[in-house]
């Protein structure tokens, strides 16, 4: 399981890897905005991509919907993990088909949570 | 408003109604020469009147945003001679602010990385005593494997003792790094200033504008505003989130919403 975590803030990729680590996921890499995400992504590999949205270049939304739009990555599970908190942000990000959308700031237990639904419903659908 | 823009208005109201007297006058006699220079003159006293304003507000700006540099400046160094602090402008002092919280953030998580293990391998070792332990109170230890245990225990007091202090050293680090809420906080505040001072001269210059505007009789449309792309775009952390019912104020908000979506 490879994790690919996108976050303009090193701090905050920081904090995410670190979680992620402590629930056993310990093969991740980063980018810090979508513009140099994708390229990651195209490149194959990565199983799970947990996004921010406000970033310079491309936002998070923006990577959500190419990943979408994409035939060999549109099946990539997407967590979003952001302060954008907006009742029509949430909505046309669960439009763009995002699997799970943590605010910041977050507890490890929220995210934990989501990430477990997020497989749940994957292996519930094999 | 300052008194001698007041004089100012006041004196452009005189030209204005003066002006445009003489300049029915120059029409009704058709001596159209005239009436073209009265046209240039009432433009020049409209035009001269913002002048004199914008350059009085640029020097006002001027001087704040120079203070503001004044007072960062390391006032003397050693020498004597006046040291000028790298912090000299509100952009810098801006960035000051994120490479601090940066390294404090950095600095924490650095911290919590080395004490993890620490607390992971105390816990390894205390979980494995506690085992022979138990055994030992139900007296199904061979002498061998108590004299075993003796000897474990001595190391573990002496692991427990080292890892303690690292533990502790690790944590009053930790404590150390969050002055940066000070210090930030003070630069925070200044720049604060510094755009509420800037601010009020601008609405100051807009209310002049206005004024010279209504005496004139020009009517500005009011501007379309360009579409917003926020919700692309984000708009970074919700400020005020219980005034504002378009923003979802927790995580239990936002799972409701998306299960209401059938999420």
């Amino acid at each position: 399981m490879k994790i690919l975590i996108v976050d303009d803030f090193s701090t905050m990729r920081r904090i995410i890897k670190n979680l992620l680590r402590d629930l056993g996921f310990t093969n991740t890499v980063e980018a810090d905005d979508g513009t140099t995400a994708l390229p990651i992504l195209q490149a194959g590999s990565i199983d799970f991509l947990v996004t921010d949205w406000n970033m310079p270049g491309m936002t998070g939304i923006e990577l959500l919907r190419a990943v979408r739009a994409d035939d060999k990555l549109k099946t990539i599970p997407v967590l979003m993990v952001t302060a954008e908190a907006k009742r029509d942000q949430i909505i046309s990000a669960a439009q763009a088909g995002v699997n799970g959308y943590v605010v910041k700031p977050f507890t490890a237990v929220a995210l934990k949570e989501k990430i477990e639904k997020i497989f749940e419903r994957i292996d519930a659908a094999k | 408003m300052s008194k001698v823009l007041e004089t100012g208005l006041v004196d452009y109201e005189n030209i204005v109604k003066d002006g445009t007297v003489e300049l029915l006058k120059n029409i009704e006699d058709s001596d159209f020469n005239s009436a073209i220079q009265k046209i240039q003159e009432l433009s020049e006293a409209r035009h001269k009147l913002f002048y004199n304003e914008v350059g009085h507000l640029t020097r006002s700006l001027h001087d704040a945003i120079r203070d503001f540099q004044v007072s960062s400046v390391d006032l003397v160094n050693d020498e004597g001679k006046a040291e000028v602090n790298k912090i000299t402008d509100a952009s810098d002092r801006l960035n000051y602010v994120i490479e601090t919280t940066s390294a404090a953030a950095n600095k924490t998580m650095d911290m919590v990385d080395s004490s993890v293990p620490v607390a992971s391998e105390l816990q390894n070792q205390a979980r494995g005593l506690r085992k022979d332990w138990s055994r030992l109170i139900q007296r199904d230890l061979s002498p061998q494997e108590f004299r075993d245990l003796y000897k474990r225990i001595d190391i573990f007091l002496g692991y427990t003792d080292e890892s303690a202090t690292t533990l502790h050293s690790n944590l009053n680090t930790i404590l150390l790094e969050q002055g940066y809420q000070d210090l930030t906080g003070q630069v925070i505040a200044r720049v604060n200033d510094l755009i509420r001072d800037v601010e009020v001269k601008l609405v100051h210059l807009v209310a002049v504008a206005g004024r010279v505007d209504s005496i004139s009789g020009i009517d500005h449309k009011e501007s379309e505003k360009e579409p917003d792309d926020g919700d692309t775009r984000g708009h970074g952390p919700a400020i005020d989130k219980q005034n504002n019912p378009e923003v979802l104020g927790s995580q239990d908000e936002v799972d409701d919403l998306l299960s209401s979506l059938g999420f």
